[in-house]
């Protein structure tokens, strides 16, 4: 699930650009060191949308560095255990299917595949019904629900199911129950 | 509270943080991440370059993944939605699945049978029937 939200992080700036540009040098910076990465609190941080406050800086002892405390809005990807998402399948094999929603991978082993899925192998394995209406392969977009999340230093993985009612392939416009 | 074990959206436990923060429904991060491009567009030749590859699995996804497509629509489905006291998470999940019957969407959002928010199943069929007349004349 994509949140708003107001984010603090300590911003540490050499004195070489203490000069007419500083708040922008810290802007800069800031949405380099903190777009695009992961941590186990907020999830992925996908962009900053806007620096609420720059507060006083703080001269360390010994350096000379001036530390700035910033607030800053952005907005954050986090899966949460128990959430339904839709996504879309990366990689099938005889364990499971990958998906990805977003900048998350997601597995779902085969125990949690329906039982009247079969895994079908050859040049583009999937799993199919046995009257073959519905399948699963490479670019199929399912709705799947978040069992199991996991931080990995600067990554999120997580472990899903399709075996609930109102979950799997997504046919548009019918939705298969 | 021990964060991963206790955690369960189809609860609504979600963390105190996340509970009280705006969450945003697929189309509107789309509009979001598709105005921060264009800023970066102007501002540089080669705008991917400044883009982290979160930012672009994200875009990619939320454009895939988007029920509503222009601006005027989207505020509608917020506003249709925020009719109802739901939660701010349990409407995002209504607004990016967009359930057709009263049974799919207590699937997908539990909660909302909880705390007495709908009188009956008939207020929640009322919502949903609002949700796709949005999208019929989209």
């Amino acid at each position: 699930m994509f949140f708003h939200m107001v984010l603090e992080r300590n911003m540490q700036l050499h004195p070489r650009y203490f000069g007419p540009h500083l708040h922008e040098k810290l802007t800069t910076k800031l949405v380099k060191d903190v777009e695009g990465t992961c941590s186990g609190k907020h999830g992925f941080v996908v962009a900053v949308t806007k620096v609420e406050s720059i507060g006083k800086g703080l001269i360390r002892e010994g350096t000379g560095f001036v530390t700035f405390p910033v607030k800053y809005q952005c907005v954050v990807f986090r899966p949460f255990r128990g959430e339904i998402l839709e996504a879309v399948v990366t990689l099938v094999n005889k364990m499971g299917f990958f998906a990805e929603a977003g900048p998350v991978n997601i597995f779902v082993s085969n125990h949690l595949i329906p039982d009247d899925m079969e895994f079908q192998s050859g040049d583009i394995p999937n799993y199919t019904t046995s009257d073959g209406s519905v399948k699963i392969q490479k670019d199929s977009e399912v709705r799947l629900k978040i069992i199991g999340v996991r931080v990995d230093a600067a990554e999120i993985f997580c472990i899903g199911t399709i075996k609930d009612d109102f979950l799997g392939v997504i046919n548009d416009p019918d939705a298969t129950a | 509270m021990s964060a991963e074990e206790e955690e369960n959206a189809a609860e609504l436990k979600i963390g105190e943080e996340f509970l009280k923060a705006k969450c945003l429904m697929n189309c509107e991060v789309s509009l979001i991440l598709d105005k921060k491009y264009e800023q970066l567009q102007n501002m540089s030749d080669d705008p991917l370059s400044q883009t982290s590859q979160v930012f672009e699995k994200s875009l990619q996804y939320v454009k895939r993944f988007s029920r509503y497509k222009n601006s005027e629509t989207v505020k509608q489905v917020r506003e249709v939605l925020s009719r109802n006291r739901l939660a701010e998470f349990e409407l995002c999940v209504l607004g990016n699945l967009c359930p057709e019957t009263v049974e799919e969407a207590i699937a997908m959002v539990p909660t909302i049978k909880s705390k007495g928010r709908f009188q009956d199943d008939d207020a929640i069929d009322k919502m949903l029937r609002d949700l796709s007349l949005i999208k019929k004349f989209e």
